[in-house]
């Protein structure tokens, strides 16, 4: 026993000081490192160019709390009021982003030959842009000023809400039996979500008012003790964990939300990477090559309609074609939900796994690159049609 | 007022622009955290912040007086005002004024318009109630106190050259 502590030990070390170097180099050449945790995943764990014995038990818990670190703290990101507000405005560009970018995945899972439920997962990875690294890239670049950006950040929350009743739906129909108890657990999940959303929005001041303590220790542990227990609850009710812990972040408000940010932030990125990196382990890579042509037409579509999307979303609240373009290039990067439906599928389709860590490695470099260069593409009658938009 | 456009930033903040007389846009992001952005929008793509400023709440409440006057001195401008029929005025002296140059003796505001110099403010500092030796230097700044038309009158004679 005592050996084998010091191996888990030691194979946590390396793995965690790979990833550091991992981080740096991303930051270097100025990519996310997202991409490169999954490269790096792939690369270790059976079938890998190393296996991890002894610590791939203890990575799997940790990726499962850095799903519910991420999520929580993109709820804090949003009040509950911010959210009912961007979905009335924004339905009209939700929708055409749903339609645009869930065909694509949907439709190639069917050319694929996976059965309708697995499709269904892989027009989820098609369909939601990562809210994180887009985020991130806005805030890089510095443009968080520019008109298309509350464009983005509309379309970027209303994919995050479809995850609420995506998600459940979703476990519903993988975990559920006959068309009568799936249709009921898919019921039951949906009036779960709803009531937790409910409680989140009436008495989330309250509770806020309750977990806050001027101590740093006892909030960190009163978040994490109490988000873990909401998301464990939410992942037995078949409402994932993902929504459990995002609406525990809406849920939050006031005071609480910018310490709750400073102490869990080192936490998240973290278990994030952890994550990341077990999804690679899961993968066995050797399983990539027979993806490799289907992850690069889809990621092709996918760049097309989501820039379609940010091109129409855009073009609706007025703003210049330049503008339209960064909205639509600004869309392209896939991520950290991409990677959560499909590690729902993965172990009923492992060729789900291999298309999803090709897919999402292919669009955040992509996406990061042609966000950053897109004013540097020139557009017909740029100036002119600028110059009449602003008399 | 001008009209400003107010956009919601979900997770961030708000924006609130404003277009300028000549075309150009500018803007703030308000940041939930109390952090500023100060944005200027690109002449040929107004959509593209080209310059994007990070100011803290207190730079902000700074920049925002500055760029506002001194609403401060315009209250005290108006009480007095109201209340006694003064008008205090901040004075700019040109080199072209007539009086340029001259001592306040020599200048002799008070006799000719009716309305006194109650400070001097200059680049060596402030002289609060100068006595007569003391000069009015092109550049400096003559706190005026007096009635409307006295002051209307002083102002004439330190900014203008005579007709």
């Amino acid at each position: 026993m005592e050996t084998g502590g010091d191996l888990l030990i030691i194979e946590l070390g390396a793995v965690v000081l790979g990833l550091a170097i991992i981080a740096r180099v991303a930051r270097r050449i100025g990519v996310p490192a997202l991409p490169l945790y999954l490269l790096a995943g792939l690369a270790l764990g059976e079938g890998g160019l190393v296996e991890l014995p002894a610590s791939t038990e203890f990575i799997e818990a940790g990726a499962e709390i850095g799903v519910i670190l991420m999520l929580l703290m993109l709820g804090l990101e949003f009040s509950a009021r911010e959210l009912i507000v961007n979905v009335r405005r924004s339905t009209l560009a939700g929708i055409v982003d749903f339609v645009l970018n869930f065909a694509p995945g949907f439709v190639a899972g069917v050319i694929l030959g996976f059965d309708p439920i697995i499709s269904g997962l892989l027009g989820g990875v098609t369909y939601i842009s990562s809210s994180g690294i887009v985020a991130k890239l806005v805030a890089d670049l510095d443009r968080i000023g520019n008109h298309e950006t509350s464009v983005v950040l509309s379309v970027l929350v209303i994919e995050d809400l479809a995850m609420v009743i995506y998600l459940p739906v979703v476990s519903g129909l993988l975990f559920g039996g006959t068309v009568l108890s799936t249709t009921l657990t898919v019921a039951v999940s949906l009036v779960a979500v709803i009531a937790v959303l409910a409680v989140a929005y009436l008495l989330g001041d309250r509770l806020s008012a309750i977990a806050l303590s001027k101590s740093s220790e006892a909030l960190l542990l009163t978040l994490l003790g109490g988000t873990l227990l909401v998301a464990g609850l939410a992942g037995r009710l078949n409402i994932s964990t993902a929504v459990g812990a995002f609406v525990v972040g809406v849920a939050l408000s006031g005071e609480i939300v910018s310490r709750a940010r400073g102490l869990l932030l080192p936490l998240r990125n973290l278990f994030a990477a952890v994550f990341f990196v077990f999804f690679g382990l899961q993968v066995d890579p050797s399983l990539i090559p027979n993806v490799a042509v289907a992850a690069l037409v889809i990621a092709a579509v996918t760049i097309v309609t989501k820039i379609a999307t940010g091109w129409i979303a855009a073009g609706r609240a007025g703003i210049g074609r330049p503008g339209r373009l960064r909205a639509g290039a600004a869309l392209i990067a896939h991520g950290e939900f991409s990677i959560v439906i499909a590690e729902l599928g993965i172990a009923r389709e492992s060729d789900l796994g291999a298309l999803a860590a090709a897919y999402v490695i292919i669009l955040t470099l992509v996406g990061a690159v042609l966000y950053q260069f897109s004013d540097s593409i020139p557009l017909a009658r740029r100036k002119r049609l600028i110059g009449d938009a602003s008399r | 007022m001008r009209k400003v456009t107010e956009t919601d930033l979900p997770g961030v903040g708000a924006r609130f622009d404003i277009e300028t007389n000549a075309g150009r846009f500018v803007g703030v992001v308000a940041h939930q955290t109390g952090r500023r952005d100060l944005v200027i929008y690109d002449e040929h793509d107004i959509d593209r912040a080209c310059e994007s400023v990070e100011l803290t709440e207190d730079e902000g409440h700074t920049l925002g007086e500055l760029l506002g006057g001194s609403p401060m001195l315009e209250h005290l401008d108006d009480a007095v005002h109201r209340l006694e029929g003064i008008v205090i005025s901040w004075v700019t002296i040109d080199s072209k004024s007539p009086l340029a140059g001259l001592s306040l003796a020599e200048a002799a505001l008070r006799t000719k318009t009716g309305a006194g110099i109650v400070a001097l403010v200059g680049d060596s500092g402030s002289i609060p109630i100068p006595d007569g030796e003391k000069r009015l230097e092109p550049g400096d700044t003559a706190v005026v106190v007096g009635a409307p038309s006295a002051v209307k009158a002083a102002t004439r004679l330190l900014t203008r050259t005579t007709p």
